[in-house]
């Protein structure tokens, strides 16, 4: 469905991608998980032909993606970042404006018009001005008005962005339904969350280059351990900074420690060692790795810095 | 009062963030008071070089002076000829003066006749004809023009008195009471009777039988000064049928920028994006926004006007094609005017201060507060370059003068060449890409 090769852009005082190449099959979920400021947003831009590349080539289909190519557009919705709706009118009114740009027949737009108000639970709605609405429900709203012309693909650009649990999960699976339908998704997030629980595949992104990609379980499986291991900082905690070290690289993470184990790490001595020390277990909590903590891995920060 | 203090800090943080648009903040007074400054800066002096149609039709010594002073006078510019249409200067008669002020070409025209001053005259007899499409600035001729003459009178004046004072005593008091004079005037300055010269009141007494012997009308015909409006005669509402071009084309211009700058509140929304993520191009958005703005524009004129019909009785039927051209015209030239607006702009509130900068100034010095006339020279030549002073100078045309389509085709390929180059421009502008 998209194939990305060697893609470069480049801004006045930034290089916002470089060298980026991808491909992403018919059918697939893709995420896209990288900080914020890692070229998510501008790989969209240059993937609905907004921008046109400084070099590389990008194809949606058969289609080659640039300003003036409007074709490669009709198979493409995208979700933006920013709720993209007039506030002073109604559902509906966005709506058949935003269907009235592919040229659909009204009575077909009238009719999916409704079935998507109704699948994200906004029919009852549809007369109110958008203005009226909750975060959640425009970005509900949001997400539809980009389905209207029933595109292959669909680019989500961060679509949860300061949602409420509720609608993001009614988000998530309103999108889940889209792809077993068969639409291709790409989806960009800083939440490694939501790129673990929705992606078939994913790529992070890190200062404009793609740093690595796979399943979730190809990425994980590139840690060098099994087990993530976090340390609550207090006082016991912090004094034995350097004990934790010969564990593992110790990284400052807030509230705690991250510990990545090395590649001599057994958890039994860790144990042993912490009581051995007056380590309270309540302040060491064991999960299984995460991409957070892959990100952490390869780049030395959080996906949330 | 730390909280109002920061929160006076945050206003001035917020403020001084966008450089451009404080410029304007003080620009804007600035530049008007300056416009404006030098527009009434010589209201001592009065407005100079108003165009003023002369002919001089009479052989008298008080002709020939009238139209020397008035030819050096700062406030006229006097105009004595006219060209035809092979370009070639053919001095005023009496009918092509009148048909150079019904066309506009100046406000006012004076004719000294034949008969103006002749050696039996009792006064001075002038033709003023005026086309008065601003009150201000025929006040202002006329004012000058009668002050002018009369200080050129006194001679005439006094030769007249004497005149009109023989004809109403008859020719023996006369001579007597000049006898008297002389005796008077030689005794107290020692002066020979026979040095002194009167006019003789024989030539006089010869035309005097058409002459009123009434008191009351003493001072009648010292000047006569015989006026004709030559244009806007029937309209029945002078003042708005005038003054309705101006406002509605500031008006104008100030819906369309509020429009025009809705782009970029689109582009913060998100909704160009989206619209781009559609196969729509971005020229498509522009001429989408265009059409719809000069749509608007045409609507809004159409209703001013309408209403001008309706209320001020405002003549909107006689010549409605080329009334219509004009709207078409003035709306297209307004819309590309806020089109720039955005195209140069980089913020919404930059568009809106050059916006309500440029709006003042080219309804200030294209006309639409005061007569362009009243300007220096440098600004009446400014003025011809905004869109405000070619809309009005063709709404005048056709609601005051009556002037058919063709009397408006320059104005109208004025309006059309400027909106051609505003939109190229803008057009050049949105694809370094501000708002896109």
């Amino acid at each position: 469905m998209i194939r990305i090769s060697d893609v470069t852009k480049k801004f006045p005082t930034v290089t916002a991608l470089q060298n980026v190449s991808l491909t992403v099959a018919d059918g697939e979920f893709f995420g896209l998980l990288g900080p914020n400021g890692a070229g998510k947003s501008t790989l969209m831009n240059l993937l609905i032909g907004y921008l046109d590349p400084d070099g590389g080539d990008i194809f949606v289909g058969d289609e080659k993606v640039t300003r003036d190519n409007l074709e490669a557009r009709k198979n493409i919705g995208l979700v933006p970042q920013s709720l993209a709706l007039y506030d002073d009118i109604s559902a509906q009114e966005n709506l058949e404006i935003f269907g009235s740009f592919y040229h659909i027949e009204k009575r077909t737009l009238l009719d999916r018009i409704e079935e998507r108000l109704r699948a994200v639970e906004l029919y009852d709605r549809r007369k109110d001005k958008v203005s009226t609405f909750s975060g959640g429900m425009k970005r509900r709203l949001n997400l539809i008005a980009s389905l209207l012309h029933d595109p292959k693909l669909l680019l989500c650009d961060e679509p949860t962005v300061g949602v409420d649990p509720q609608s993001r999960n009614a988000i998530f699976d309103y999108l889940e339904m889209l792809n077993r339908g068969g639409k291709t998704i790409v989806y960009t997030t800083h939440y490694m969350e939501e790129a673990e629980r929705l992606c078939t595949r994913i790529a992070i992104i890190d200062s404009g280059t793609i740093i690595t990609e796979g399943t979730l379980d190809d990425l994980l499986a590139k840690l060098s351990y099994e087990e993530s291991i976090s340390i609550i900082k207090n006082s016991s905690t912090i004094e034995k900074l350097e004990k934790f070290r010969q564990f593992g690289t110790v990284v400052d993470d807030d509230d705690r420690y991250e510990l990545k184990p090395n590649g001599t790490f057994r958890l039994s001595s860790f144990f042993k060692s912490m009581e051995d020390e007056g380590v309270s277990t309540r302040f060491i909590q064991m999960s299984k790795p995460t991409l957070e903590a892959l990100f952490l891995n390869l780049t030395g920060r959080s996906l949330r810095d | 009062m730390r909280t109002v203090l920061a929160l006076i800090s945050k206003e001035y943080k917020l403020f001084l963030s966008d450089r451009v648009a404080m410029g304007f903040t003080f620009l804007i007074p600035i530049a008007l008071i300056a416009i404006w400054g030098s527009i009434f800066g010589n209201v001592d002096s009065g407005p100079e070089h108003l165009r003023l149609a002369f002919l001089n039709a009479s052989s008298s010594p008080i002709g020939r002076n009238i139209e020397k002073v008035l030819d050096t006078t700062r406030t006229f510019s006097l105009v004595k000829s006219y060209q035809d249409e092979r370009g070639i200067e053919i001095p005023f008669d009496t009918v092509t003066i009148k048909d150079y002020v019904r066309k506009g070409n100046a406000s006012a025209a004076l004719v000294i006749p034949p008969d103006a001053y002749t050696g039996t005259s009792i006064g001075l007899k002038l033709k003023f004809y005026y086309d008065p499409k601003n009150d201000m600035e025929m006040q202002i001729i006329q004012g000058v023009l009668t002050q002018t003459i009369m200080s050129q009178l006194p001679g005439a004046f006094i030769e007249g008195m004497q005149r009109k004072a023989v004809r109403y005593l008859g020719l023996d008091s006369g001579t007597a009471f000049n006898t008297g004079i002389k005796s008077l005037v030689s005794r107290y300055f020692n002066i020979d009777t026979s040095k002194i010269v009167f006019p003789s009141l024989k030539d006089t007494i010869a035309s005097t039988s058409q002459e009123s012997k009434g008191g009351k009308e003493f001072f009648k015909n010292v000047l006569d000064f015989e006026s004709e409006q030559l244009v806007g005669k029937n309209i029945a509402n002078p003042w708005a049928t005038r003054s309705v071009g101006g406002w509605a084309m500031m008006f104008l211009m100030f819906t369309l920028t509020a429009s025009s700058v809705s782009l970029f509140e689109e582009k913060l929304s998100g909704v160009v994006l989206r619209i781009l993520a559609s196969p729509i191009s971005r020229v498509q958005i522009l001429w989408s926004k265009y059409l719809f703005n000069m749509s608007l524009g045409f609507i809004q004129l159409a209703v001013l006007f309408v209403f001008g019909s309706i209320l001020f009785k405002i003549d909107i039927l006689s010549n409605l094609v080329a009334l219509t051209l004009l709207l078409v015209g003035a709306s297209m030239a307004c819309t590309s005017f806020g089109m720039l607006l955005s195209a140069v702009s980089k913020t919404q509130s930059q568009a809106r201060g050059l916006g309500t900068f440029l709006i003042l100034a080219m309804s200030s010095i294209g006309g639409a507060w005061f007569p362009t006339t009243f300007m220096p020279g440098f600004i009446q030549a400014i003025s011809k370059l905004t869109l405000v002073y070619w809309a009005m100078d063709g709404f005048l045309q056709v609601l005051w003068r009556g002037a058919p389509l063709v009397d408006i085709l320059p104005n109208l390929g004025v309006l059309l060449l400027i909106a051609a180059i505003i939109t190229s421009v803008s057009i050049l502008q949105f694809k370094k890409g501000h708002v896109f």
